[in-house]
């Protein structure tokens, strides 16, 4: 610089005299021009580096633990201590990467806390096993479901051989009553059925399935994928090649059809049961006498509770196995993952009940996992539509989730789930159910998709509307119910927004809860406008003060009259009811609390302690970048690694941080 | 009040005779009167010397916290890169060993131990060590430190030692015969790096002689010790070392 200055200089001292008189003139210019620069390029050059202090090293090992998610090596130490290492940089090329993202993951789901400690207990997908003796005298497995519709009155709604042709009272989860006897070859032939199921084929939809797990016709088989022992042998501990199915259940056809029996008095109390069975054959529902003949979705719980010609599917894929007649277990996969799905630390036997929930949880975490990788606006958490599933979840989305429907809304004409939260018809049609380890992207999961307000994995963790809602306000706007100092006075108000007492929290938390009307409680059905409306003429209060039947499972006979019902939980904004989850998420990010409870939830974390008053100054900064940065994550860790704050954020200062430790 | 008001009335009836039972409060109020009629001193403010400087503190305004722990997925990762990059069970695998030395239970039984939440008993993360967790620092540490030494000090191999670039936690080679101060100075710093992240000569001053004093007497131990360990005294000595890094509070802390 300085030399360019007395180039530019002399360049203007020619011999002219004028030139010579007001050259000085420009020199004095030239300085006051070039001062500025010759500071900032003072200022831009590289100080000389001073020997590392303790509080470097720890500045650095705390970034290593936040961003690497472990303590640094030897090696990182050493390329530390070089002179050209630019911690700026180092931070940039480490906001990526597996670690980074499990640290965001982290985050969220300490807040959400998105694993089941629940069972998924689906009527139409459960598949029972119970032992009988086969014709020559040795024991067999036959599977079953628990109210299976048979046309058979002996069998109708219970286990396929009867008490009198087994010896035994066969119920699900019951101890069995009485004493087997040998089934004759010509009664399993009529009643069962030999099946190669999907749990045992990889070719399961092939006309004869040679693949077989466990043996070299199934080529690379799927690491994670491993039944248990009990699904594998014959009670005599040969391996399984087929299994023994009740022949109802063993069907294959998509759609069946409603079957009235003609049965629609109950037998008098002791009369005698037909083939010696101990409850009587279900009845007749008003709407099978109404509809005898009509086709219906075989995948949908109507059809267990309507259709003898409907079963599990081909290779019985629309159904999950036990190895008992309690439920049983059915896979192996780990109880603890905490450093992801690839680094189990155990592999445990499961039962069936948890084979789903647990995908369910792998599937919100890749969700946030994608969210914090892809570097996503943030606020997809809660409007993307977006998601991932493997061979399990394509399997729940394309039929199990089915299955929950319908019970009460079969009332209201609704015998499938005509607006799922998941349209099946946006599953990958590729995977397999043995396809654990195969990940793919879904770009759209359907209309009413909303982040993970609508994965299952969130409406089963928050069961009812009120927790949904609340899940809401706490983990996305940082704010929590808190009563104010109020008496509850007796009251027979069912409006909790102004009962006295009740009304400081719910009048904020009724209308949250107001977005999930639309999606039935701890379940995941959705309930369409057209024909739930929220205010139902169809249903009424009767004489009585009750609302009767299907109306009262999804209607609330609190905020109904002799003119008509209002749907459950829709009571505090009938609008957010029609809004859906989808409202909600735009709404609650719409809100300006929203980015700065992203922004106090990361910085929080990073700096491993509470924000205070004393950081709002930060909080306001970070928020502005966050938002500037169309709230993208990176750009928030990378503001909060480079603060003063985080700088100062180690505790174990080398200054009286020791404590007198050896 | 109507028999008090008599017997006032009775006593004053007693005439000349009361007087010197009253001559105390007399004088007592005659001199009161006394002081009275004096007006108060008063004493004037007077500026005093200034104090004398003796020192200038700044105000330490900084939020006062509680140490941080490290995250349990930071620990256990650093303890599976610690124990040569392997996986969890691959690592439960090893640290078991066969050799009956019941080093290492499972990692489900140390997970809740070690401060993981439990999302699905909504379980929140243990962010303070407690009593249990100690233990189960203390545990994890020995195996690890056992197993290390057994690689990479070749306590396994027939006193063979892979090559350096093998060895994760003692990356150093043994000096034939007693190990001085200086010696062990240069190791331990190798060590010090590893667990805790910064050179020894940065630790407080009196850490490597501590440590030093650990090993020789660790080491002096082991050559008295009948039966003999499966260490050599050195191979103890630094085992010895590796326990008290790995369980440092600088190692857990951040």
């Amino acid at each position: 610089m300085i030399r360019g200055s007395s180039v530019f200089v002399s360049a203007l001292s020619p011999r002219s005299s004028v030139r010579r008189r007001i050259a000085p003139l420009f020199a004095l210019l030239a300085a006051v021009l070039l001062a500025p620069l010759l500071a900032l390029d003072a200022d831009s050059a590289p100080p000389p580096r001073a020997a590392r202090t303790v509080d470097d090293y720890r500045h650095f090992r705390t970034a290593a633990i936040d961003l690497l998610g472990r303590m640094p090596t030897r090696q990182e130490i050493a390329a530390f201590e070089r002179p050209d290492f630019d911690f700026d940089a180092w931070i940039d090329a480490h906001t990526t990467g597996p670690a980074y993202v499990e640290r965001l993951t982290r985050i969220y789901m300490d807040v959400l806390r998105l694993e089941p400690n629940l069972n998924f207990t689906n009527a139409t997908s459960q598949l029972y096993r119970h032992e009988v003796l086969g014709p020559d005298g040795k024991s067999l497995w036959i599977y079953y479901r628990e109210n299976q519709r048979r046309e058979r009155p002996e069998t109708d709604g219970e286990f396929c051989l009867s008490p009198d042709e087994t010896g035994v009272v066969i119920r699900a989860r019951q101890p069995d009553e009485g004493t087997p006897r040998r089934v004759t070859k010509k009664l399993l032939d009529e009643y069962t059925v030999l099946v190669e199921p999907w749990w045992l084929y990889r070719d399961y939809r092939a006309p004869k399935p040679q693949q077989l797990f466990g043996t070299d016709a199934w080529k690379d088989p799927d690491p994670e994928y491993e039944p248990v022992e009990g699904l594998l042998a014959d009670p005599d501990g040969k391996r399984v090649t087929a299994v023994r199915v009740c022949r109802e259940e063993a069907q294959t056809r998509d759609v069946g059809h409603v079957y009235a029996s003609g049965r629609v008095k109950a037998p008098p109390k002791d009369a005698k049961l037909p083939g010696g069975r101990v409850r009587p054959p279900p009845l007749d529902r008003p709407y099978a006498t109404q509809h005898q003949g009509q086709e219906v979705a075989c995948d949908t719980k109507t059809a267990l509770d309507y259709a003898p010609d409907c079963g599990c599917g081909v290779g019985l894929d629309r159904c999950i196995p036990g190895d008992s007649n309690s439920g049983g277990n059915a896979f192996y996969f780990p109880n603890h993952v905490p450093l992801g799905s690839a680094y189990p630390l155990d592999d445990a036997r499961q039962p069936q009940q948890r084979w789903f929930p647990y995908w369910w949880s792998r599937e919100a975490v890749r969700f946030l996992d994608d969210l914090f990788a892809e570097d996503r606006d943030f606020r997809e958490i809660l409007t993307g539509k977006q998601t991932f599933v493997n061979g399990p979840l394509a399997q729940f989305y394309r039929t199990i989730q089915r299955g929950h429907c319908c019970g009460p809304e079969a009332s209201f004409g609704m015998l499938e789930e005509s607006a799922p939260l998941f349209d099946p018809r946006n599953v990958p049609a590729d995977l397999e159910p043995q396809d654990v380890s195969t990940w793919k992207a879904v770009p759209d999961r359907g209309p009413h998709a909303a982040g993970i307000l609508t994965m299952p994995m969130f409406l089963e963790k928050y069961a009812s509307a009120r927790a949904r809602g609340a899940a809401l306000y706490n983990d996305f706007l940082c704010k929590s119910f808190i009563a104010h100092d109020q008496q509850l006075t007796p009251s027979t108000e069912p409006n909790l927004m102004v009962r006295p007492g009740c009304k400081t929290c719910h009048a904020t938390l009724e209308p949250l809860a107001a977005y999930f009307a639309r999606v039935e409680p701890a379940n995941f059905v959705f309930l369409p406008q057209e024909r739930f409306p929220v205010r139902s003429t169809r249903c009424r209060l009767d004489a009585k003060g009750r609302l009767r039947g299907a109306c009262n499972a999804l209607y609330d006979a609190a905020f109904s009259d002799a003119k008509g019902a209002t749907l459950r939980s829709a009571y505090g904004s009938p609008e957010h009811a029609d809004e859906t989850p989808v409202g909600a998420a735009r709404d609650i990010v719409a809100a300006p609390e929203f980015a700065q409870c992203a922004v106090q939830r990361v910085t929080s974390s990073f700096l491993g302690r509470p924000t205070t008053p004393d950081d709002e100054a930060l909080l306001t900064s970070l928020t502005s970048t966050f938002v500037r940065s169309g709230y993208r994550m990176r750009a928030l860790v990378r503001a909060v690694m480079r603060s003063d704050a985080y700088r100062k954020s180690n505790d174990d200062a080398s200054d009286g941080g020791t404590g007198g430790r050896p | 009040m109507t028999g008090r008001r008599s017997q006032e009335g009775g006593k004053a009836g007693r005439g000349i005779g009361c007087i010197p039972s009253r001559l105390p409060a007399f004088l007592f109020i005659l001199i009161l009167s006394g002081c009275a009629s004096r007006p108060p001193a008063r004493v004037p403010a007077v500026p005093g010397p200034p104090l004398a400087l003796r020192g200038v503190q700044a105000e330490d305004s900084a939020p006062k916290q509680d140490l941080r722990l490290v995250p349990p997925e930071v620990y256990m990762r650093t303890y599976l890169q610690l124990f040569g990059g392997l996986a969890p069970l691959e690592a439960q695998r090893r640290a078991r060993g066969k050799d009956g030395s019941a080093l290492f239970d499972r990692w489900d039984d140390y997970v809740s131990a070690l401060g993981f939440p439990d999302y699905r008993l909504d379980i929140p993360r243990q962010t303070q060590t407690n009593a249990l967790m100690v233990a189960t620092f203390e545990r994890l540490g020995v195996a690890l430190c056992d197993r290390a030494v057994e690689h990479d000090l070749g306590a396994t191999r027939g006193g063979r030692p892979p090559p350096m670039d093998q060895r994760v936690i003692f990356a150093f080679d043994l000096p034939r015969g007693a190990v001085d101060q200086n010696a062990f100075a240069e190791r331990f710093d190798v060590l010090h790096r590893t667990f805790l992240g910064y050179p020894a000569p940065l630790a407080p001053p009196e850490r490597t002689a501590r440590f030093y004093a650990l090993y020789r007497d660790i080491v002096a131990g082991h050559r008295k010790a009948d039966p003999r360990s499966r260490f050599t005294p050195e191979q103890a000595g630094w085992a010895a070392v590796c326990y008290g890094l790995v369980r440092h509070p600088e190692f857990h802390l951040y």
